[in-house]
């Protein structure tokens, strides 16, 4: 049995799950939430920012560790072969958890950040013009800001920005030039960070696939609660970090299309992704793909550690888990709409993303968020790293709350309960 | 409610009704001063005119979180008719203070005492103190 079989067992053994989620028993999963004073009675509503960890994945980087541990790619031994073994066995359930076509495709990055870097850099800077437009949203993440304007400045390339309309959703027709030959590339998220809408990001790449204009998607907030395919989407590059899918910090997902990969250059140079090092660069010969993206000693535990977060989402079911954190938010968005001082910021048709962000007259959302810490509601207030969207908004600051599979009634009501107190200590 | 000791009455008191803020521009203020931090979006600007070496005047304006508005309303208490070198010995030791060094402040200024648990919000205590060093030292008193 392989670790990935091996995981999923585990899971729908412990939670009997396949239907609607049940967010009592999938906490029970979630070790943080029995073994720390600050954690035991905690409404985690950050997990936009990022996600717990259940047990299963937990459980995988430490067999990974006791079990299997030696150098990735580099041993003649058998437990070196074993490891490498279990690394692409990751790369392979990566590659089915998006339906990528082959594992060349599958690249183990160090982040969504990273990944993006990495095609901004490594593919568009060598073939960007002057004059040419490159595409983002108004409501990207910086990480999918930053670097293309970066490029853009260096190649004397326009950043143009996709406006949003009064419903908080892409103004497509305002751009009457996104699909035109001026344009070198798009990158927009799938689902805003802030605000949760959920971009038609299969439209998108369909349009631009017709002008051969390619296009990178950011997936970092949608693979939860979403099933992606990135062959039905057609998208040149499709991005997101394992982190804020349960499993680890420090390694994330770059898949490069069959037809692109000869079109991005390695930006890691390094062990593991060299043929032949020669006395210049010029003559150097750079790995296969996927390994020439994979400059240095491959990150066995995140990899195993994200495979696991693999079958644990498949187990749940991102329909299920879609529900259950629409049904929650909507609840959420409810409730405090009754509040006069309280401005949502989040579309009503966008709430199955799990995100409600909103700001008050009167509270910063500073104090706002400390108050709620105070009573053990953990949210996010600030930017979000969004700084273009919030200047859209006119704000300096939003709250938002995020929810999750083991989030509940209880959560949604500490959080109305906080904000009753807050009012008071602020009124 | 834990810790809500952090919104204690004086520093409420100081957020809802704060002291020497003004609406306008800071135009009667001979030397004026920005302090923003954008992570959270607070953005103030502390005006003040000096005779000699004394501060006879100090205001502030702009947005922020109640911590740091209200440290910026005590700020202007604490040094209206101080003198430059004592405000700045104090801006000294409040940095120190809020990074938890046990120095003493004038009691004035002892409500933010529970923000030194809070390492989030140190830098909305010390926007205003470091907007009016910054103003101090570019006129050399
Ligand atoms: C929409 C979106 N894109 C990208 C990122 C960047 O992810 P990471 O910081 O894990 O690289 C985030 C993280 O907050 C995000 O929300």
């Amino acid at each position: 049995m392989n670790s990935a079989t091996l995981s999923k067992t585990r899971t729908d053994k412990q939670s009997n799950l396949g239907g609607r989620i049940n967010p009592e028993r999938v906490k029970a999963l979630f070790p943080i939430f029995r073994n720390n004073e600050l954690t035991r009675n905690l409404s985690y509503l950050d997990n936009a920012a990022t996600s717990q960890k259940p047990e299963v994945v937990m459980q995988a980087m430490d067999d990974a560790m006791r079990l299997f541990h030696s150098p990735v790619n580099r041993g003649f031994y058998p437990l070196a072969e074993q490891t490498t073994t279990r690394y692409e066995q990751a790369r392979e359930r990566l590659k089915s958890f998006i339906g990528a076509e082959t594992d060349t495709s599958v690249i183990f990055t160090a982040s969504a950040t990273d990944s993006i870097n990495q095609v901004a850099q490594g593919f568009l800077l060598a073939r960007l013009k002057p004059g040419q437009n490159v595409w983002v949203t108004r409501m990207e993440h910086h990480s999918n800001y930053l670097p293309w304007q970066d490029v853009c400045e260096k190649s004397g390339a326009n950043l143009r920005i996709i406006e949003l309309n009064s419903a908080g959703e892409l103004d497509l027709d305002r751009h009457l030039d996104i699909f035109s030959d001026t344009t070198a590339m798009i990158a927009l998220t799938q689902t805003s960070n802030v605000l949760g809408t959920t971009n038609d990001v299969g439209a998108i790449c369909k349009q631009a696939k017709q002008m051969h204009i390619p296009v990178l998607i950011d997936a970092a907030q949608a693979v939860v609660s979403n099933t992606i395919n990135v062959q039905q989407l057609g998208c040149d590059f499709l991005v997101f970090s394992a982190h804020k899918m349960f499993a680890p910090t420090g390694i994330g997902l770059l898949y490069i299309a069959p037809d692109r990969l000869d079109q991005v250059q390695p930006v890691r140079l390094g062990g593991g992704m060299v043929d032949f090092a020669a006395d210049h660069i010029a003559d150097t010969t750079w790995s296969e793909a996927p390994h020439r993206f994979e400059a240095g000693s491959p990150n066995l535990v995140g990899a195993v550690g994200f495979a696991a977060a693999c079958d644990f989402v498949e187990s749940l079911g991102q329909a299920n888990i879609k529900t259950h954190i629409g049904e929650l938010a909507s609840s959420l968005y409810q409730q405090l709409s009754h509040y006069p001082n309280l401005h949502l910021v989040s579309p009503a048709k966008h709430l199955s993303s799990g995100i409600v962000s909103f700001y008050h007259d009167v509270i910063h959302a500073h104090d706002l968020a400390q108050i709620m810490g105070d009573s053990g509601v953990a949210v996010r207030a600030g930017h979000h790293c969004a700084q273009p969207l919030l200047k859209h908004l006119g704000v300096s600051s939003t709250l938002r709350i995020s929810i999750s599979v083991y989030n509940t009634n209880d959560d949604i009501r500490a959080v109305v309960n906080a904000l009753e107190y807050a009012e008071k200590v602020f009124a | 409610m834990s810790d809500s000791q952090l919104y204690k009455a004086q520093l409420l008191d100081h957020f809802k009704k704060p002291r020497n803020k003004v609406v306008g521009e800071l135009s009667t203020m001979q030397i004026v001063k920005r302090g923003s931090n954008p992570r959270c979006g607070d953005d103030i600007e502390v005006g003040f005119s000096l005779t000699g070496n004394i501060i006879h005047s100090i205001q502030f304006r702009g947005r922020g979180c109640s911590v740091c508005i209200a440290s910026a309303s005590m700020m202007t208490e604490s040094t209206k008719g101080q003198s430059a070198e004592y405000v700045k010995s104090i801006a000294a030791q409040m940095q120190r203070w809020i990074a938890g060094e046990d120095v003493n402040i004038p009691d004035m200024l002892l409500p933010l005492e529970a923000v030194r648990r809070h390492p989030a919000r140190k830098k909305c205590v010390m926007l205003a103190w470091h907007a009016l060093v910054e103003g101090m030292d570019e006129c050399n008193v």
